[in-house]
């Protein structure tokens, strides 16, 4: 062992670390897939119990059906400009911007969805309050919806700014996308979930 | 990933990244930011609201609880990699190594470190620390239950005391295998360099540790009355300390999931050449069968955990019936985390026994694969018993008699596990050394758990069962008696690999029998007052039942001192123990072929196996 060398770095090739970072981010989807089965479980189980009609009591306005797939709108224009961006090397300059743009309206939107709710209501002492079971579920659903946008942003930020960086290692960028690609996928279908869900009222 | 180098510590000068954030930083930064980011929070939300609502005093205190959590990280420097990638300017080899924070003796310790060996150690300093405080709450609760109408601590104080003890030692006890040995040893089991994403495994460590002091905070606001169940809609209206539940349990499942993938993924990709699936040893596929079983477990109970803080925040009414909501609905996710999570505590602990008793017997491994069966079948099936914790609930009555069946199947692949040590030790001649002790101990504890779970999933008798001391005694023989005792044992046995240093045997054989003989005196009895109707979670009790608990209390404080033994011998062998020699127990696992302390990056050449790891008497394969 040659003791009075500099210490270097010894790097794994990038298609060892790409394969990894992708398993690791699967893994992550089926920790958040559980998450989702846990939300769409109180949606329905809350809504079959209806306890003392207060599903959504009398009165109590919801958001449209339409609404819901739009606030999903943005997830999937992304999750699907990804794709034509992550087969189309020519086309990723822009389709990287599409999926960020795509991200921000859509997050926006969900966030000035939840900043205009129609079903809170107010107690005796002028207290708000959410007025019925749906209302519960539908906060937590926009929430990971939201949470989403978020996380999502960050990703496709990233993957825009490096993709002018010429000193990364191409391979390895390259399975970047695609698993920044299952990510995107996976929120597109968790907002589809969440959208039918809550068209059922 | 990136690996470094592996010229010895002491002839490479100290990295020095220029100008890079990351040298300043460690955990007294992360302690800083995190306290100004917690009392900033706390005031900025305070002014203005009125402060008599619960909803909003329940709102600031968990936000201020969160921003502990992440300032702290930032103080650390945990994001400094996620924005460096974020900005396309990734962490230079230098930097990389600094983080690894070779050469730094002690103060690696305190720094974002991502030496999976270091966050190891942190990991077995952290458990240690848990279970001595979920320790000191279990003496307590003995000493108030020592006699009937004992005033030792108040009726709601003593709710407290079971309630945090409880889910302090859930905590520890998930933690207690995977953390140290997951972390530190089972990389170098498999001939790796290091766990595949170093950043994301000192995130878990340092996640988990903004935990512990929000965990802490429930006893400065008025502790929980719930119980470490947290069932609503009690934990709806609860006082504030409740937020500091659901805050530790929503960090906490951060740190685990993070954890698990780190974990599952170093060893489905980073095996050493040679190590096919049948040659992986048995503790590494039980760490792996536990954490991804956590993987989608665990979410569901933050879910009932964000459900229950906008309750309390927002107020929503997810478990609250004037508006829509219902208790059932917590109940319901709750254990479907529950139920598996008892056996992602119980699968390392055991794995770590199979891994020892060959070694003990010098004998192969009986029936490796009726070992990965028994795991495999426990985890496939603990998803489908959840609702045998529900059968007084009135939640779907008809639904008991399935359940019943599910979780008496499980007793099919958990007889597996028993057929595996029992057939390992079959004419085997033992060798009898404290990690070889905790095999015995085990098989006779968890004899007792398993057996007495099996009536309380039988309905009728649940139904009498249910709610006693009968169910505490059952899961503490579970998870005391079967999955701690496993730990001690993984302690004892990587102990050499970990410290350089000798376990002192004296005081492990004498902590030993305080430890079991203790620990039975104590629970055995409890079956029995149980039986006869002593409720559990209560403060106070019938004269009838005062001999047993008596005798149960004297159990408590030998196991008390056993502890107390054992914590003196590990510290005392850690400082100035015999010297360990390379392989101490003649083992064939990698672990054994490193030197101590391990080089940074474990292996001078990369590993090549041949042959499974438990050939003895036998030539290699
Ligand atoms: C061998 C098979 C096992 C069976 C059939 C079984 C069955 C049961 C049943 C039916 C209950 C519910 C009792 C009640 O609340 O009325 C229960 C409670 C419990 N079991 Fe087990 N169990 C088994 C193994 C384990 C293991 C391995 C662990 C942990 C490592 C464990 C931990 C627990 C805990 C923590 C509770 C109490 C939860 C609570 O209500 O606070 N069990 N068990
Ligand atoms: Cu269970």
């Amino acid at each position: 062992m040659a003791h009075d060398t500099e210490f270097h770095v010894h790097h794994d090739s990038p298609e060892a670390i790409g394969r990894r970072e992708r398993l690791g981010v699967r893994l992550l989807i089926v920790a958040d897939g559980a998450f989702l089965f846990g939300m769409i479980f109180s949606y329905f189980y809350l809504r079959n119990l209806n306890v003392n009609g207060g599903w959504l009591p009398k009165g109590v306005h919801s958001f449209s059906t339409a609404s819901g797939w739009v606030a999903a709108l943005g997830l999937i224009v992304a999750a699907l400009a990804h794709r034509l961006g992550e087969y189309n090397k020519a086309a990723r300059n822009l389709t990287a911007i599409v999926v960020l743009v795509a991200l921000l309206i859509g997050g926006f939107y969900q966030w000035h969805q939840m900043a205009h709710m129609p079903f809170i209501a107010h107690d005796d002492a002028g207290r708000p309050f959410y007025n019925g079971a749906y209302a519960s579920n539908w906060v937590l659903v926009a929430g990971a919806n939201m949470f989403h946008y978020i996380v999502g942003a960050f990703v496709a930020l990233g993957l825009l700014l490096r993709g002018y960086r010429v000193k990364l290692d191409p391979t390895l960028e390259e399975w970047r996308q695609r698993t920044a690609g299952s990510w995107f996928t996976w929120i597109a279908i968790s907002g589809i979930v969440c959208a039918l869900a809550t068209s059922f009222k | 990933m990136t690996t470094l180098s592996h010229a010895p510590a002491s002839s490479r000068p100290i990295p020095n990244p220029k100008k890079s954030l990351i040298t300043k930083l460690n955990m007294g930064t992360g302690i800083v930011v995190g306290v100004i980011f917690c009392w900033g929070t706390y005031f900025a939300m305070k002014a203005g609201r009125d402060m008599t609502d619960s909803h909003n005093v329940n709102k600031v205190l968990l936000m201020s609880m969160f921003a502990w959590s992440i300032g702290f990280l930032i103080g650390i420097g945990a994001f400094i990699g996620p924005f460096r990638w974020l900005i396309g300017k990734d962490l230079t080899d230098e930097e990389q190594l600094y983080l690894a924070v070779d050469g730094q003796g002690w103060k690696r310790y305190f720094k974002y470190c991502t030496d999976h060996k270091v966050v190891g150690i942190q990991y077995l300093v952290g458990v240690m620390a848990l279970l001595g405080v979920g320790g000191t709450m279990a003496m307590m609760i003995r000493t108030n239950l020592a006699t009937p109408g004992s005033h030792f601590v108040t009726p709601v104080v003593y709710n407290s005391l079971v309630g945090l003890h409880g889910i302090t030692m859930i905590v520890a006890m998930i933690i207690v295998a995977t953390g140290p040995f997951g972390n530190y040893i089972m990389p170098i089991m498999i001939g790796a360099a290091d766990m595949a994403f170093p950043r994301l495994n000192a995130l878990s460590w340092w996640v988990l540790f903004t935990a512990v002091p929000v965990l802490c905070s429930a006893w400065f606001l008025g502790g929980i009355p719930t119980g470490w169940t947290a069932y609503a809609p009690l934990s709806d209206q609860a006082g504030p300390g409740m937020n500091a539940f659901v805050a530790t349990i929503i960090i906490f499942a951060v740190s685990t999931a993070v954890a698990g993938m780190n974990i599952t993924t170093t060893v489905v990709a980073m095996r050493a050449k040679g190590m096919k699936w049948n040659r992986v040893p048995i503790f590494v596929i039980g760490a792996t069968i536990s954490v991804a079983l956590a993987i989608p477990a665990f979410p569901t109970f933050m879910v009932a955990m964000i459900q229950t803080g906008l309750d309390r925040t927002i107020a929503t009414g997810f478990y609250d019936a004037n508006v829509g909501g219902s208790g059932w609905l917590y109940a319901n996710l709750f254990w479907i985390m529950g139920h598996p999570e008892v056996y992602v505590i119980l699968i390392p602990g055991v794995a770590a026994l199979m891994e020892i008793a060959p070694v003990f017997v010098r004998k192969p491994l009986f029936s490796y694969n009726a070992a990965i069966a028994g795991f495999a079948g426990i985890a496939g099936l603990s998803v489908l018993v959840w609702a045998h914790h529900m059968y007084m609930a009135g939640w779907m009555p008809s639904l008991n008699g399935p359940f019943m069946v599910t979780t008496e199947f499980i007793s099919v692949p958990t007889g597996l596990l028993f057929l595996v040590l029992i057939g390992t030790l079959w004419r085997g001649r033992p060798w009898m050394k404290l990690p070889m002790l905790c095999v015995y101990a085990f098989i006779w504890n968890f004899l007792i758990g398993g057996i007495t779970g099996i009536y309380l999933s039988d309905v009728p008798a649940d139904n009498y069962l249910h709610g006693s001391m009968y169910v505490t005694a059952h899961f503490h023989y579970t998870l005391m008696g079967a999955a701690l005792t496993g730990a001690i044992g993984g302690l004892a046995y990587w102990f050499p690999k970990m410290t350089g240093r000798m376990l002192n045997e004296r005081g492990g054989y004498i902590s030993f029998w305080f430890i079991q003989i203790g620990f039975n005196v104590l629970f055995l009895g409890m079956f029995i007052v149980g039986a006869e109707g002593q409720p559990r979670r209560v403060a106070d009790y019938a004269h009838l039942y005062s001999h047993a608990n008596l005798i149960s209390t004297m159990g408590a404080y030998s196991v008390g001192i056993g502890m107390i033994i054992l914590l003196w011998a590990i510290v005392h062998s850690w400082r100035s123990g015999k010297i360990a020699p390379m392989n101490p127990w003649g083992a064939k696992t990698l672990e054994w072929t490193v030197p101590y302390p391990v080089p940074l990056v474990n292996f001078d050449q990369p590993p090549v196996v041949t042959s499974d790891p438990y050939g003895y008497g036998r030539s290699a394969k």
